[in-house]
């Protein structure tokens, strides 16, 4: 059974990241060319406009410092919204075909984490080809960090998927919610930067602590993950377990209210 | 007997109500907190019934009967409300035209998601793959999307992947009525080898004759209801009574009963007489007995006859052609029986009709119609058995 559904999921996975290409003439450069232009874009506004620094004892452009904590949050943040649309968007086939739905939300979030690493690697190499120095040795830890958004997505992005069947409205609320998670989390500034009575707030945003953790993995030289990542495994596979509860209690009446 | 491959006990569904958003919400935290909303409609309504392995059954009954609910009930599509299914076997279902395509994508790739969605790995599919294309026979334009396919071509390869597959129990729902005459044939083709090979099979159908030919069971559901279950033959003939009288009725044909006039009849009574369901086999005996009234001391005329359930007359003979008069048994009221012995009527419902007449055999003044039905096995076609023999040049 897991082997079938492993690869139901390749299957489903590979469509969704083939969907986003299908017909555009040049595709797969697209995967690499977007986020450098991202990456140009956010360099400009930034460096150029803003003049914006790095927290002090760091010695790198601020688009460095941006960039490593963005893609992850465009991963999370991606896979999050589209995989809450995920059901609604499947509607015909899940009221036709008896297939694990869970797949499909899954399928939804694996796509965007593997479109969005790709742009994240290239980031990468264009930064270190540029001159950033950054901890090769943090990898494994930034890798893991990643892993643990990974679960993070699919347990909030399960329970959304499920949830939006029944209140439409969250269709209409979620981009905005994250919108504001955004700017809640320090990705565009450092907490440092933050008056002193502000700064403390910040921690009970848990995305603070998967960018802190990937940033001092590849910016500051700390490679051994420390209590912390503990902590994030331990809330994604929370998320994970309570996002399953909630698919697996609605998924058997999606069909009634779709 | 062996395992049954499926089982349904008292199985119901009820639709949540879902159209205002306060409805939506409260089904919600139901659902949420307690697994169970409330209210909505009744779809089935304590459906059961067994498949063992090698059976074939047939499920008929009005548009919006409940048939297609059952089936996706039966194959996980849906949740039953209330009841218990299990399944001991893998089932493969064909529910729509088209169910699970994506039209953006070709052919070739919904045919490798669809056999995926049946559990087929990637090695399996490969192997399979000419095999299923062979079986489609939709050539080249396996590689086009399959927006441009047309109903045909798009029944052609959902088939061709469900058969692939070969599962314990194969249901399809009133799918193969899309596909031309020679598809439909190596579908039925390829059903009958099925069978024949011990599958098992049920499917939605309201083609009476093909649900005769390829099931030895049939299933009548009407308003979410079991009406009737049992052999394929004596189903389908209730199923088809049902609907010629249900058509007469709406044309009102029953007219002409007139209580007052001065030659009535009293009552019309058919033997073998069961209540209102009168139910006699095909060439066995059916009595009728005909009590009438008349206003003077002449016995009035009686004719009698058969129509269909429908209103299509079959045959009618009165007392004056075969020079028959009435027994007056009271003052004023009269009876004759009539018996139909051997009885040629072909399975369905019908109707004994009886007029009664002025004594001079002029003017009909009352009709009463009481019905009945003629069972057993047969595909012949019509009204009536006619004589014949087949004879080689």
């Amino acid at each position: 059974m897991t082997r079938e559904y492993t690869s139901l999921l390749g299957r489903l996975t590979r469509r969704e990241i083939r969907s986003r290409f299908i017909g555009s003439a040049s595709g797969w450069i697209w995967l690499v060319l977007n986020p450098l232009l991202l990456l140009a874009v956010y360099s400009f506004v930034f460096g150029v406009i803003f003049q914006a620094r790095v927290p002090p004892g760091l010695e790198m452009p601020f688009v460095a410092w941006l960039a490593v904590a963005l893609w992850p949050w465009l991963m999370f943040s991606e896979g999050v919204l589209r995989g809450a649309q995920t059901i609604r968007e499947h509607a015909a086939l899940i009221s036709k075909v008896a297939m694990p739905r869970e797949m499909l939300v899954l399928a939804s979030v694996t796509a965007v984490f593997v479109l969005h690493l790709v742009g994240y690697a290239a980031v990468i190499l264009v930064l270190a080809a540029i001159g950033v120095d950054l901890n090769w040795l943090g990898f494994p830890r930034m890798l893991l960090a990643l892993a643990t958004l990974y679960v993070l997505a699919v347990g909030l992005a399960l329970g959304m998927s499920a949830i939006q069947v029944y209140v439409r409205d969250l269709e209409q609320a979620l981009p905005t919610v994250f919108m504001f998670w955004f700017f809640l989390t320090p990705i565009l500034y450092a907490p440092s930067l933050l008056p002193p009575g502000y700064a403390g707030w910040l921690d009970w945003n848990p995305m603070t602590w998967w960018m802190t953790e990937i940033r001092s993995a590849l910016l500051h030289d700390h490679a051994v993950p420390g209590w912390a990542a503990l902590a994030l495994l331990g809330g994604s596979l929370a998320m994970l377990w309570l996002g399953r509860v909630i698919f697996r209690r609605l998924s058997p009446y999606f069909e009634d209210f779709l | 007997m062996s395992e049954p491959l499926l089982q349904l006990q008292g199985v119901s569904k009820r639709y949540p109500p879902t159209v205002r958003a306060g409805e939506r919400m409260r089904a919600f935290w139901q659902l949420l907190w307690r697994g169970q909303a409330q209210g909505g409609t009744s779809v089935l309504e304590d459906v059961s019934f067994d498949i063992i392995p090698g059976e074939s059954l047939g499920i008929i009954g009005s548009n919006g009967a409940g048939k297609s609910t059952l089936l996706k009930v039966i194959t996980g599509v849906l949740e039953p409300t209330k009841g218990q299914i299990e399944k001991r076997g893998s089932v493969a279902a064909l529910l729509e035209l088209g169910a699970g395509f994506d039209p953006e994508y070709t052919g070739l790739d919904n045919l490798r998601m669809n056999a995926a969605f049946l559990g087929l790995s990637r090695k399996q599919v490969e192997e399979r793959l000419d095999d299923i294309l062979a079986f489609a026979d939709i050539g080249d334009s396996i590689n086009e999307p399959v927006k441009h396919y047309s109903s045909g071509m798009v029944v052609r390869l959902g088939f061709a992947v469900v058969a692939s597959v070969r599962p314990d129990l194969l249901i399809t729902d009133e799918v193969l009525a899309v596909g031309d005459e020679s598809f439909q044939k190596k579908c039925i083709r390829w059903i009958e080898g099925y069978l024949a090979d011990g599958g098992t099979m049920m499917m939605v159908s309201h083609n009476m004759y093909q649900v005769q030919k390829l099931c030895r069971h049939a299933l009548w559901i009407e308003e979410g209801r079991v009406a009737r279950y049992g052999d394929v033959f004596d189903v389908t003939q209730s199923y088809l009574a049902w609907h010629e009288r249900k058509h007469a009725r709406q044309d009102g044909v029953a007219h002409g009963r007139n209580e007052n006039a001065p030659y009535r009849i009293d009552s019309l009574s058919l033997d073998p007489a069961d209540g209102e369901s009168t139910v006699v086999a095909m060439g066995g005996r059916l009595d009728v007995r005909l009590e009438l009234s008349a206003p003077d001391d002449r016995p009035p005329v009686a004719v009698v006859g058969i129509v269909r359930a429908d209103g299509t007359p079959v045959y009618g003979v009165g007392t004056d052609h075969d020079g028959i008069e009435p027994v007056e048994i009271a003052p004023g009221r009269y009876a004759i029986d009539i018996a139909f012995t051997d009885l040629p009527l072909l399975p369905g419902g019908y109707a004994a009709r009886a007029h009664a007449l002025d004594s001079e055999g002029l003017r009909m003044h009352d009709t009463v119609e009481q019905t009945f039905t003629v069972t057993g096995k047969t595909r012949e076609v019509g009204l009536v058995r006619l004589q014949h023999e087949w004879r080689r040049p």
